[in-house]
């Protein structure tokens, strides 16, 4: 991991795959370098999948965040990896680099429908109940910041589950809860950011 | 009841609410629950009623994550270079019409627009390219906005408005400025560098202007810096105040990462500071720093690092790079350039290149170089100093900006490399210097809420003690005008002034801390010990509020004055405080280097009980060390703890591991030897005692006889030598008694 972080070349691409393993073993180390490292090498995979899936026969399938972590995980670390440690290491930062890509598409998404004509996104007169999938992801995401601020434990798990879309068994992995408290958590955290919601 | 639990207590209430689906049972329960309190049964019925909706909220967003694959390229891809919606030309945004599109620049497109109220004029409107969290940029502009309208400077574009569009991008209203970029109207006149530092000094006035205001601009760049002419005279305009704050808000490691270019644009004018993104405040001093390279490219046509390869290098190299590495003094990447790039550049500057590498040359080097400090606390404390420092090259004075003296750059060595270490990288480099890091890393942390602690007292304290408020003020004068001596090398006459300073002040500038720590070097190294011991003394009450990366190596060096001075009482107590404030460090080189401090003399069993665990993160440090890599200085601090315990065999090993046969010019290896021959000694190998210290003496001798200089980590500082000889007068006593120590080695 030393040698990691003097990298001359940031071309994660090519990464291969002990590269990835000393990188979640430093973050379990806790060295905070390494999971900024671990968040662009996932990002740039997810990337390169999609570039993949375009260029190939599979074009125009849909793609489920579940199933496009799961495969950059195989790209990455390979199916021989074990260590639950590093699975959570991995899904977490997997969650934040999905997170980042939803939330560029639908902004991307809200940009080109608006495209500068009077609709907007804007909560104050939004009617909640035509709100676009893509409104909802967007407004989902801000109130989640401010949950982050009163309760970032809970604001991590909806992250995971939202956005990673990682079940109740691997958030708890991924956080050293058990699963019912992050089935307890899930439930509170939804009602509670959409009363937010509701309410502005 | 905090916040916190408030929250904990609603939770658990609408679960278990939840849960039970008889609606009386549920009415039962929450009236026992919520019996007293009718806040939270308001706030757990919200949640209830929420409830049902949020489901179908999530499963809808959910549905919008599923998408096709050349959509999700589109978007990965797309994210750096997504063309932006152009607002429609004559729309409305707000009271404003616009009309005309102006610009396009790192993080947005700029128009030009009417205002139709409450006066009707024309702006210069900015659209922020990023569909960033609009609510936060807006609010964090309001909250500058206040300072922002107290700012009133005839070279400083006022910031007008702020507001979201449409779309719900936010936009920022400015007075419209009809100019060219700075560098490129130098350019397009080909104006010389006094014209040149000219203009610059305007620049530095404005931003003077808004640091008093408490404003700091963030984002200095030439593309920020309009050129306007009044009367034919060329006036620069600052714009954007204000923004690069409001859109910089609090951007996380991660949201960094892919938004870094959009945001910042160019991290050439970045400071190290800004790059880092560590949570360190970015304050004045970082405009300082971008108006260094601002200044560097009006005489170089460069930035000192390149934009682009900055980018292209990825944020951790980047960062490295702002962070480490030294760029090119201005006169110096003249030479660098190609003959005709070079002729081109002078020609812009109306002079022939070599007359402008001369120009350049000395003081204007080093006035960018002060700027360009990588710690800001070196670089000119304000923008004012930096503009008088220029006025004063154009008056043809002597500039306070100077090259750094032999000293100071290889402090500056011992700190990068440190910095390395820190992260991990320069293994050898730092095994050669003989430094450790983490124990930067674990000062640092306790720094921080040390220095919090402290300015609260001094502002209590500020009130009642104006005299001697008044007496620490002359002091510091005294002190930062030995630092000018320290650094012309008068030696001397710094030494009077900080001996006439009886109390030194509490945190002196970093100057003056460098300035008691290379006057004591100096006594130390002509054997005025007397006065050394004063000086280190004052350095270590210094070092206890404002630790730097190598403090423990100022413990190292104190503890030899003391020993050597024939200070014993002073000793006793010093290492009796040392310990005490380091006993719980981990780190071994921190431990290694107090250990073996406290270690010097024979020592008494209370004292090995106290500096045991010190003597485990030393032996942790050491004893996994390749020994064919002969980690000398981590086998000091371990086999003299072992030999002070009266562990003969493991002393003997651990010297034995260290030990570089072949070596006879480093204080490590004539150290090692000579613990080694105390073991032996002990451990009745007699003959082995004795060829040991004869090694280690004639080493030491030889070093002494030719002149004992600060010396560096590689073969030793000075303060490794004495410590060197201290424990060779010790080995002499117990293998050759009679005492009959050579004269030349006691002196």
């Amino acid at each position: 991991m030393l040698l990691l972080v003097t990298r001359k070349n940031c071309h994660y691409a090519e990464t291969n795959m002990s590269e990835i393993t000393m990188i979640l073993q430093a973050v379990a180390r806790g060295e905070e370098k390494s999971s900024e490292e671990l968040f662009g090498l996932v990002y740039e995979e997810l990337r390169r999948l999609a570039a993949v899936r375009m260029a190939g026969e599979a074009a125009g399938q849909t793609l489920q965040p579940t199933a496009l972590v799961h495969e950059a995980w195989l790209q990455l670390v390979g199916s021989g990896e074990r260590s639950w440690q590093n699975r959570a290491h991995f899904f977490g930062a997997a969650a934040d680099a999905m997170r980042r890509i939803l939330i560029d598409k639908a902004r991307r998404k809200a940009r080109l429908k608006h495209g500068g004509s009077q609709a907007r996104l804007n909560v104050d007169d939004l009617e909640l109940a035509e709100s676009s999938p893509d409104d909802n992801v967007l407004l989902i995401n801000e109130a989640l910041e401010k949950l982050a601020q009163d309760d970032p434990e809970q604001a991590r798990i909806v992250v995971l589950k939202f956005f990673g879309g990682l079940t109740n068994l691997e958030v708890a992995e991924t956080l050293g809860l058990s699963e019912r408290s992050v089935d307890r958590h899930w439930a509170c955290a939804k009602a509670r950011i959409f009363s937010w919601i509701r309410s502005q | 009841m905090s916040a916190d639990k408030q929250k904990q207590l609603e939770d658990a209430v609408f679960f278990t609410a939840l849960n039970i689906g008889e609606l009386a049972q549920r009415k039962f329960f929450l009236d026992q629950a919520c019996a007293d309190n009718a806040g939270l049964r308001a706030a757990v019925e919200a949640l209830l009623v929420a409830q049902a909706g949020a489901e179908h909220f999530f499963t809808k967003g959910r549905s919008a994550l599923r998408f096709p694959a050349d959509e999700l390229a589109a978007v990965v891809n797309g994210i750096k270079d997504a063309p932006l919606v152009d607002e429609q030309l004559g729309s409305q945004i707000g009271p404003y019409k616009l009309l005309q599109r102006i610009g396009e620049g790192g993080c947005g497109v700029v128009y030009m627009a009417e205002q139709e109220r409450p006066v009707r004029r024309r702006v210069a409107l900015k659209v922020i390219k990023l569909g960033m969290d609009t609510k936060n940029v807006i609010a964090r502009f309001g909250a500058e906005r206040q300072a922002l309208a107290l700012m009133d400077h005839p070279n400083i574009a006022r910031v007008l408005d702020a507001g979201a569009t449409e779309t719900g991008r936010p936009y920022f209203v400015m007075e419209l400025v009809r100019g060219v970029k700075l560098t490129e109207y130098c350019d397009l006149n080909n104006l010389d560098t006094r014209q040149r530092l000219n203009l610059f000094i305007q620049i530095c006035h404005a931003i003077q202007h808004a640091h008093q205001k408490g404003i700091v601009h963030r984002d200095i760049k030439p593309s920020n810096i309009l050129v306007t002419l009044h009367d034919g005279v060329p006036v620069p305009k600052v714009i954007d105040f204000g923004i690069a704050k409001a859109i910089e808000g609090k951007l996380t490691e991660q949201t960094l990462f892919t938004a870094y270019e959009q945001l910042i644009g160019t991290p050439a004018y970045m400071s190290p500071e800004q790059a880092e993104m560590s949570g360190l405040d970015v304050d004045t001093r970082s405009d300082i720093y971008s108006l260094g390279v601002l200044l560097y490219e009006l005489l170089t046509g460069r930035t000192p690092f390149d934009g682009k390869e900055l980018i292209k290098s990825g944020l951790d190299e980047m960062r490295r790079t702002l962070r480490e590495d030294e760029p090119r003094r201005p006169s110096n990447i003249l030479t660098t350039l190609h003959g005709t790039e070079l002729k081109a550049t002078a020609e812009h500057r109306h002079a022939e290149a070599p007359k402008l590498i001369s120009i350049l040359k000395g003081d204007l080097d080093w006035i960018v170089m002060k700027a360009l400090e990588k710690d800001r606390q070196r670089r000119y404390e304000t923008v004012n100093g930096l503009a008088m420092d220029v006025q004063r090259y154009l008056n043809q004075e002597p500039v306070l900006a100077r090259p750094p003296s032999r000293w100071y750059r290889f402090e500056k060595l011992v700190r990068r490399n440190q910095m390395v270490f820190a992260l991990g990288t320069a293994v050898a480099v730092a095994l050669i210097l003989g430094l450790g890091t983490s124990t930067w890393l674990f000062l640092r942390e306790k720094d921080a809420r040390r220095e919090q602690a402290w300015l609260r007292g001094q502002a209590e304290q500020a009130q009642k003690r104006e005299n001697e408020l008044r007496q620490q003020t002359e002091a510091r004068e005294k002190i930062n005008l030995a630092a000018v001596y320290v650094s012309q090398e008068k030696y001397e006459q710094a030494a009077q002034l900080l001996d006439e300073v009886k109390t030194p002040p509490p945190k002196p500038s970093f100057d003056g801390v460098s300035a008691y720590r290379s006057v004591g070097e100096w006594l130390a190294v002509q054997g005025r010990w007397r006065e050394a011991t004063e000086r280190y003394l004052a350095l270590m009450e210094i070092d206890k509020l404002d630790k730097w990366g190598a403090v423990t190596l100022d413990y190292q060096a104190c503890g030899a004055v003391l020993v050597e001075s024939g200070g014993l009482a002073q000793y006793e107590r010093f290492c009796r405080a040392t310990i005490d404030s380091f006993i719980t460090t981990t780190n071994g080189d921190a431990a290694g280097r107090i250990l073996k401090t406290c270690l010097l003399l024979p020592v008494t069993e209370s004292r090995l009980a106290q500096v045991q665990p010190l003597g485990v993160a030393a032996e942790e440090l050491f004893l996994p060390q390749d020994p064919k890599t002969f980690p000398g200085w981590a086998a000091i601090p371990a086999s003299l703890w072992r030999y002070r315990q009266g562990n003969y065999d493991q002393a003997m090993e651990e010297c034995r591991r260290g030990l570089d046969e072949q070596d006879k010019t480093t204080a490590r290896t004539a150290t090692l030897r000579v613990i080694l021959a105390m073991a032996c000694q002990k451990n009745g190998r007699l003959e082995i005692a004795r060829t040991q210290l004869a090694c280690a003496r004639s080493t030491v001798e030889a070093k002494f006889a030719s002149g004992v200089a600060r010396g560096d980590g590689n073969l030793g500082f000075w303060y490794d030598w004495v410590f060197a000889r201290i424990l060779l007068r010790e080995a002499a006593a117990l293998i050759e008694p009679p005492p009959e120590l050579p004269q030349a080695a006691v002196k």
